[in-house]
């Protein structure tokens, strides 16, 4: 799953390949660490994912392979094995999302995207991080999450969440974040995959330079796969002069126009 | 899988719902009469004794803890600092004296409430005083249109017959500024650079890290925030503000043009206590700027959860009881668009 960059491979047997293997490995394992070395770090040494960041992939237009479409840039998708291991029923009901997307899709009311969509959805959103948490503020439907690292553990009488109950450890540089007790009001992406409220989310949050983010999300769903699976897409700071996240509340548009009182005549 | 609304009376989603509907029966909690009075024959309290207000308990369960409070000065901050230097005040606070009922008559209940409270609230000067602490008058010093406008709004808030009768906070909005501070409880973070509000509806990001204002074409509910400390006072200057968000039930607003200078005030004497202080100026709607004052405290682990100030429940320790300091997990900050009575549920019923 996770490689350490620390971690060097068995060397091979004969004294050649040994020669030269140790040298590039050493080249290889000292650009690493001067990559990791580089990383923000807070007072206690973890890293510091603060900051805005945001994908560059199309994971939240189908995270599985697609052709192109009139509503979707075309895409090798971000899933490993490619293809989500629907249960049979709940394929049936993935159609019929998928047939209706444009209808259903809870992101067109500009509701909370959930986990993991709201981090691959293409609109920026903030990591505010302490020692004991992260908060995730996410610019779309300006939902926030907060990401306990002090150590406590799920609530024992949860309710369930639009983004789950997250709790992190440490495993060397990479966050580790285990998050349940959802509500099933969530997709996966606008092609209609989706889950029940058994989601259960494994993430690992690790910086490959300063600038990016490797997100990596194992997902179980009794209810709804057959067996679990991952996905995996980069994240980027932004680092335009001034960028910052602008509050966007669009559920409230509907309604925009009765306030606020105005002059009458105006 | 269970869900939240049947498992306990106090969901997230609930917590809304009941704060919207049952102002009433929160008011009337706190409003018990004391022995005193319900032994007075009713309707025939001696004229020359004095009143006794009722009692009000810090840390109890109701909105309104206080009918007073002490007035807290700019100057040096003498407590403790983060690492960046700035005065640590992180932590749940919430207002001592009143929801947003009413703005300028903090625990005088809904104006023109068709259900008022069955216990008589007493003359004005028991009460806490307005929110509007200058002009003397505790009057927003509204234009004629404006203050028509809100007199409007107070008439057809308990029959909102059309959309704007319908409070946006209802429907899930913001409360925006500076409603956010008298609605509900809310966290402070803080961070190099940022100090942040979760409030119960909608998140403020405090700039502190220099960055210009946003070009003035953005509106938005929140405002955009740019900060910096005074010594105990956080001085946040807010524009780019949509004006939508009313300051309560009782209407008033600012416009798009309005902009508001924020000081929050820390006690170095109290260090769990601030003092909210904002000017707002819009020549669009008043006639001169006027100030909103609104006192503030930190709750803590000492405290019980409630439902209004101090929305948190104990972590789970996983059996480490070893930790110096009790920690405290905040329900999730998510409303789900008009899931309030006054919201969608009474625009449908209109209809019917």
């Amino acid at each position: 799953m996770k490689t350490k960059p620390t971690q060097r491979p068995t060397l091979p047997q004969t004294v050649l390949l040994l020669a030269s293997s140790v040298l590039l490995l050493a080249l290889a394992a000292h650009n690493v660490n001067a990559a990791t070395q580089k990383i923000p770090r807070l007072a206690n040494g973890k890293p510091d994912f603060s900051g805005i960041w945001q994908t560059t992939s199309a994971a939240d237009y189908d995270l599985e392979p697609h052709s192109n479409r009139k509503d979707a840039p075309p895409s090798a998708g971000v899933v490993e094995g490619f293809y989500l291991p629907y249960l049979p029923k709940a394929l049936e009901q993935k159609q019929k999302n998928f047939a209706e997307r444009d209808k259903l899709d809870p992101a067109l009311k500009g509701y909370t995207l959930g986990v993991p969509r709201g981090i691959y959805y293409p609109e920026p959103f903030q990591i505010f991080q302490r020692k004991q948490d992260l908060t995730l503020v996410h610019q779309f439907g300006h939902s926030v999450r907060t990401i306990h690292t002090d150590g406590t553990g799920h609530p024992k009488d949860p309710y369930d969440w639009w983004l789950g109950d997250s709790r992190a450890h440490w495993e060397g540089d990479s966050l580790v974040v285990d998050v349940k007790h959802f509500n099933d009001k969530t997709w996966f992406d606008r092609a209609g995959n989706f889950h029940s409220d058994a989601l259960h989310v494994v993430e690992t949050w690790t910086f490959l330079d300063p600038n990016t983010i490797e997100y990596k999300a194992h997902i179980e769903d009794p209810n709804v796969f057959s067996k679990p699976w991952d996905l995996s897409v980069m994240l980027y700071r932004h680092r335009e002069k001034n960028f910052q996240l602008i509050e966007d509340y669009r559920f409230t548009l509907d309604y925009d126009e009765h306030y606020p009182p105005k002059p009458d005549g105006k | 899988m269970k869900y939240s609304l049947p498992n306990r009376p106090l969901g997230r989603a609930g917590l809304v719902v009941l704060s919207l509907l049952t102002t009433h029966a929160a008011t009337a909690e706190d409003a018990k009469p004391t022995e005193n009075a319900a032994a007075q024959p009713t309707g025939a309290a001696p004229a020359a004794a004095p009143r006794q207000p009722r009692p009000l308990k810090l840390g109890g369960p109701g909105i309104d803890q206080e009918r007073s409070f002490k007035p807290i000065s700019s100057g040096k901050w003498t407590g403790p600092r983060l690492a960046d230097g700035q005065p640590a005040v992180q932590g749940h606070w919430s207002n001592t004296i009143a929801n947003h009922n009413n703005f300028t008559d903090p625990q005088g209940g809904i104006i023109n409430d068709p259900n008022p409270n069955r216990v008589a609230k007493g003359p004005r000067e028991e009460r806490a005083p307005s929110r509007v602490s200058d002009p003397a008058d505790g009057q927003v010093p509204f234009q004629p249109w404006a203050l028509a406008k809100v007199k409007d709004f107070q008439a057809h808030f308990h029959d909102p017959v059309q959309p704007q009768y319908i409070e946006p906070l209802a429907r899930c909005a913001p409360a925006g500024i500076p409603k956010s501070l008298y609605w509900h409880g809310y966290q402070i973070s803080q961070y190099p650079g940022y100090v942040l509000f979760q409030f119960n509806s909608g998140t403020r990001i405090i700039h502190l890290d220099g960055k210009p204002h946003l070009p003035d074409n953005i509106k938005l509910w929140n405002g955009d925030s740019r900060g910096h400390w005074e010594g105990n006072t956080l001085v946040v200057d807010v524009t780019n503000q949509n004006g939508k968000a009313l300051f309560g039930r009782s209407g008033e607003f600012i416009s798009e043009n309005g902009h508001i200078e924020e000081r929050y005030i820390f006690s170095n004497e109290e260090r769990d206590r601030y003092i909210y202080q904002a000017t707002l100026t819009d020549p669009t709607v008043y006639t001169r700027p006027f100030t909103v004052t609104v006192p503030a405290r930190r709750w803590s682990a000492k405290d019980q959860p409630n439902g209004w100030h101090f929305e948190v429940e104990p972590a789970n320790y996983l059996g480490k009881d070893t930790l110096k300091e009790p920690i405290l997990d905040h329900y999730e900050r998510v409303c789900a668009e008009n899931n309030g009575g006054f919201g969608l549920v009474a625009e449908e019923s209109a209809k019917k």
